[in-house]
């Protein structure tokens, strides 16, 4: 536990008084223009928040990078926050010193997108094992986009990539875009895919730009993707005012999830100029399931991009934050083992979260633990995440094996 | 460098500060009698920090000094030969940061400009919060009276209420308050 009365208080009279109410009674909060900022937007503009004595002011940001900076400067008090950008700053491996961090709450599940360019799809390439080929057999390498170095999309790439055999870090080139300029690139014949968040696969396709090859919850039914980020310091000084956030925040994301008609009105909100800034058409159907791939498949999506789940999305998992650790470490961000579960525990506000969605009565998962099995087959529950990390056929690690190595993974990934 | 605008409501043609603060290095980007209207002297200007030297301050100068805080407002220090508590509380009341009684020290102006600077910024910092703190309550009572008239209007919970006024919210692309005070005006124009 902190020691709350060794920091300096900004309202050292609602402290003393021993009152809940917030220490900060407006922050800043950031996100970016991507469909699953929604429960953020419906919290500061449908009136969740002031009743627990808060006011959000939305900020958009231009990029993963800019929205970093400034959650480091303090302009921003909490952030909408791609799961692998919160733990590159807690590690000091995002661009930025390391940062002690804090995830207040998980915002989403599903929702992103592997999408390809409409001349590779004239080549040929229609999924994932006739884009294997097409690399094998290409003379130039394919460059791929994603959003932050560290981020989900990068994450969510590199493992689809690898399940096909493609190594993400020497068969093709990654390069980082900000994901409301992925459909220019395309456009302009700069890249020849991307990995980004809705609505910029849908508008690629749209656009008649490109197609989805993939979507992310094809790799992890109901993965970790977006989560409530703020420094460590802000939820010292701040208790009461991150707790207040978290409920405003759980209360809209449960709204949003609670009909058809509630998703259908939040894609029309967010697609608003001062939000996300596209078409409702772009949004809307894969907000409500509704897929199609721009290859002539549709579907109805059961791991469709949710908010809520009963309180299934929104917990803290340690096991979340562990996995996008053991990543890193796979594709040699991080050289050594971290002390993973020691940083997940510190990083992931289990407590802060569980006194607030009690509060609300939401249904909380018992375990801080949960288990998935990704597309290629292997089991992510959070035990042994060292072990996990050294696990893959391909992977970045050079030729590293530590002493307690299990012998698992000779050595430089080859195909 | 801090830029100063420095106001001269003393009879002599010359104040006495001027000279004090090119010598303590400050930048004086103007000076000026209080005959000229202040709040356009500072927007003209745009200053860091404002200086009145001043025998006494009089009703003129608070007055000038409160429009200057309500709608531009800056660090305002106060040299005076005045020592009445009196006035001393007025001029604070009125917005200035420093009050600052006889002797012109160049060595001590650095330090009470500190202190002036610091002082307005946490000033302004809790007026903020505090303004805050007030348009949130003032919207939440909105909100809980919208609420309460369309629970009355459509016979309906509070829950189906709020979910009612957010439908219409998201879909006009509007924030709950701006419904809020839809409902207020409509139910005012059918004399409910």
């Amino acid at each position: 536990m902190t020691d709350h009365r060794t920091t300096p208080r900004a309202d050292a009279q609602t402290w003393v008084a021993g009152s809940d109410a917030p220490e900060k009674s407006s922050i800043n909060l950031g996100f970016m223009p991507l469909t699953d900022s929604a429960s953020l937007i419906v919290a500061a503009t449908q009136g969740f928040a002031e009743p627990y004595g808060l006011s959000l002011n939305l900020r958009r940001q231009v990029s993963w990078s800019s929205l970093r900076d400034k959650l480091l400067s303090g302009e921003l008090d909490a952030a909408q926050g791609l799961y692998g950008l919160i733990y590159s700053m807690q590690l000091g491996i995002g661009g930025a010193p390391a940062t002690d961090m804090a995830v207040l709450m998980g915002l989403n599940q599903n929702g992103q997108s592997i999408n390809l360019s409409t001349p590779l799809r004239q080549a040929g390439v229609c999924n994932g094992e006739t884009l294997a080929r097409h690399v094998r057999q290409s003379p130039e390498k394919l460059t791929l986009a994603q959003t932050f170095p560290t981020g989900t999309h990068a994450l969510w790439l590199y493992y689809w990539l690898a399940s096909l055999g493609i190594h993400p870090l020497e068969d093709v080139n990654t390069l980082v875009v900000p994901p409301p300029q992925m459909v220019e690139h395309l456009r302009a014949g700069r890249i020849d895919g991307f990995c980004a968040g809705e609505p910029w696969g849908a508008h690629a396709i749209d656009q008649g730009m490109g197609f989805t090859v993939a979507t992310s919850q094809s790799i992890w039914p109901d993965h970790p993707e977006k989560v409530l980020g703020c420094t460590r310091a802000f939820v010292e000084q701040y208790p009461n005012t991150a707790r207040a956030l978290v409920m405003a925040v759980l209360e809209a994301s449960r709204f949003i999830d609670a009909s058809e008609e509630n998703k259908a009105g939040t894609a029309q909100l967010i697609s608003a100029d001062e939000y996300v800034a596209a078409p409702r058409q772009v949004i809307e159907p894969r907000f409500l399931g509704n897929y199609e791939d721009g290859n002539g498949h549709a579907w109805r999506d059961g791991h469709a991009l949710r908010f809520h789940g009963d309180g299934e999305v929104n917990l803290p998992y340690l096991s979340d934050g562990l996995w996008f650790m053991t990543q890193f470490r796979r594709w040699g961000l991080l050289r050594e083992d971290p002390d993973y579960l020691a940083i997940a525990s510190q990083v992931q506000q289990l407590d802060l979260y569980r006194g607030a969605a009690g509060a609300l009565g939401i249904p909380q998962p018992a375990s801080p633990m949960r288990s998935a099995t990704l597309l290629d087959g292997r089991i992510w529950d959070g035990t042994n995440p060292a072990a996990y990390a050294r696990s893959f056929a391909l992977h970045s690690m050079g030729e590293v094996p530590s002493a307690d190595d299990q012998g698992t993974s000779p050595c430089c990934a080859s195909s | 460098m801090l830029r100063i605008l420095l106001i001269n409501d003393t009879p002599k043609k010359v104040g006495r500060l001027r000279s004090a603060l090119v010598e303590a290095g400050f930048e004086v980007v103007d000076e000026s009698g209080l005959t000229i209207d202040l709040p356009t002297r500072v927007e003209a200007v745009r200053p860091d920090v404002i200086l009145i030297d001043t025998e006494s301050p009089g009703r003129d100068v608070m007055e000038q000094v409160v429009l200057v805080s309500r709608d531009q407002p800056r660090p305002i220090v106060m040299f005076t030969d005045e020592h009445d508590p009196k006035v001393m509380r007025q001029a604070i009341q009125a917005g200035v940061s420093a009050y600052i009684v006889e002797g012109i020290q160049t060595q001590r102006l650095q330090p009470i400009l500190d202190v002036a600077m610091a002082r307005f910024e946490s000033d302004q910092a809790l007026r903020a919060q505090l303004q805050a703190r007030e348009a949130q309550l003032a919207e939440r009572k909105r909100v809980e009276l919208a609420k309460g008239l369309l629970m009355k209007m459509k016979n309906c919970s509070e829950e189906e209420a709020y979910t009612l006024m957010r439908r219409q919210a998201m879909s006009r692309q509007q924030k709950l308050i701006q419904v809020a005070e839809q409902v207020i005006a409509m139910h005012d124009m059918l004399g409910g």
